[in-house]
């Protein structure tokens, strides 16, 4: 079949014709059998191209897609800013699934020889990011859980220690322990867990005294520890 | 942001708001823009990342939109031009299944045969079996349903070339699941 006439079909069949051609073009179908099979022939080969495709133009697009296309803003990181409960009550830890995913890993910190314990412990949480654990040089292994600001300014961490759990805050002359309690909850950093131990109450009211924000996120934490805290 | 100079003088929350509004109808545009991107890379995985360096392009080039215009068929010429560049470095451009490497896609009713197993990827396996510009003509005119005028501005070429590569496309894919005279025996 000539391409002249592959061409009209063409057009007759995506209603590109003028009235006139599309006449014209109707006549010649009828009196050409195989011109008449091959417009079926096309025109069933349509629907069912398009019938098949149609499907990917109804499927969502999901979030993470959005993201990355730079057409979704990303959800913001689940602070714990809710005033239900202060934070330290709820069962949650808030540097998120990013944070607890990397994990326990042991840094054998080397302390000043002239360093007593309270030495170590400032250098630990000087330098130690949440969620991973950290051996001092006495063999005690701590583990921040995250970090707050204190009415005064003074940084806070909350961190593991053993079998108790603390709530130490920065001054110039290191970090001083504001209240302790015993620790039940998990002590495994590949979970999101209890953030305050199980006394919760003992840190309750150290955390009401010294009028602690919310938890900072990772991004901020990880500033503050290359700033040596510095950041008032 | 750059779409606030198409506004100059606006102050920067209206040029926010233009962003955001021209996003949202990228958004808005994203399912048909999907299905011509699969359409013309041949399977989901290329066809979303053809789809995701369209709207980062089009997002880094929304000040050259023109308002009054159709963002899908700008954001066709996108792709279309971005899957043409990547074919010409993988130097596969011109490149088509040769119809005797599809023998279960052929038989005394190739459509049925087609049919028989998944739609989408015999339908795929037909449209890959046909040239890339003459893929992208059918897929605007006959799947997204572009006028042959609207097909020949996205693809930057005469009406008349539209209609031609229509039909040929149309042969080509009778020829691949179609029986009669034209198919491959």
């Amino acid at each position: 079949m000539s391409d002249d006439i592959d061409e009209r079909l063409a057009a007759w069949l995506d209603g590109a014709l003028s009235p006139e051609e599309v006449a014209a073009f109707e006549r010649e179908l009828e009196t050409n059998p195989e011109l008449a099979r091959r417009a079926a022939e096309w025109q069933a080969n349509d629907a069912f191209l398009k019938g098949a495709l149609a499907p990917l133009a109804e499927t969502q697009i999901d979030r993470d897609l959005l993201k990355r296309m730079g057409l979704a803003e990303p959800t913001p990181a689940q602070m714990a800013a809710n005033d239900n409960q202060p934070f330290w009550r709820r069962h949650a830890l808030p540097l998120g699934g990013a944070v607890a995913a990397s994990l326990a890993a042991l840094l054998l910190l080397a302390v000043p020889q002239r360093g007593a314990e309270p030495d170590a412990l400032s250098l630990a949480l000087d330098t130690t990011p949440s969620l991973t654990a950290t051996r001092l040089a006495d063999g005690r292994t701590i583990e921040p859980t995250l970090t707050v600001r204190a009415a005064d300014g003074r940084w806070c961490r909350e961190f593991r220690d053993g079998a108790k759990t603390a709530l130490a805050c920065r001054g110039d002359k290191g970090w001083t322990i504001e209240g302790e309690a015993a620790a039940t909850g998990p002590s495994a950093t590949d979970e999101i867990g209890l953030a305050a131990g199980g006394d919760g109450a003992a840190l309750d009211a150290a955390y009401r005294r010294i009028g602690a924000s919310d938890p900072v996120g990772q991004q901020e934490e990880t500033a503050l520890i290359k700033q040596g805290w510095s950041r008032r | 942001m750059r779409q606030a100079g198409r506004y100059g003088g606006e102050c920067m929350a209206a040029g926010k708001a233009a962003g955001q509004t021209f996003k949202d109808a990228v958004i808005a545009a994203l399912p048909r823009l999907r299905r011509f991107c699969q359409g013309l890379a041949g399977n989901a995985q290329d066809g979303d990342d053809l789809m995701q360096s369209t709207v980062e392009r089009a997002l880094a080039r929304a000040h050259q939109f023109v308002p009054g215009t159709r963002l899908d068929s700008w954001m066709f010429r996108i792709a279309q031009n971005l899957h043409i560049d990547g074919a010409r470095a993988a130097q596969r451009r011109g490149h088509q299944v040769p119809v005797d490497e599809l023998p279960e896609t052929m038989g005394e009713d190739g459509r049925v045969t087609l049919e028989g197993r998944s739609d989408l990827a015999a339908a795929q396996r037909a449209l890959q079996a046909i040239p890339d510009d003459q893929r992208a003509a059918f897929l605007l005119v006959v799947v997204e349903g572009l006028s042959y005028r609207e097909a020949a501005e996205v693809l930057e070429v005469p009406v008349g070339t539209i209609m031609s590569r229509l039909a040929r496309a149309r042969g080509r894919i009778e020829q691949v699941v179609g029986r009669g005279p034209g198919a491959v025996q």
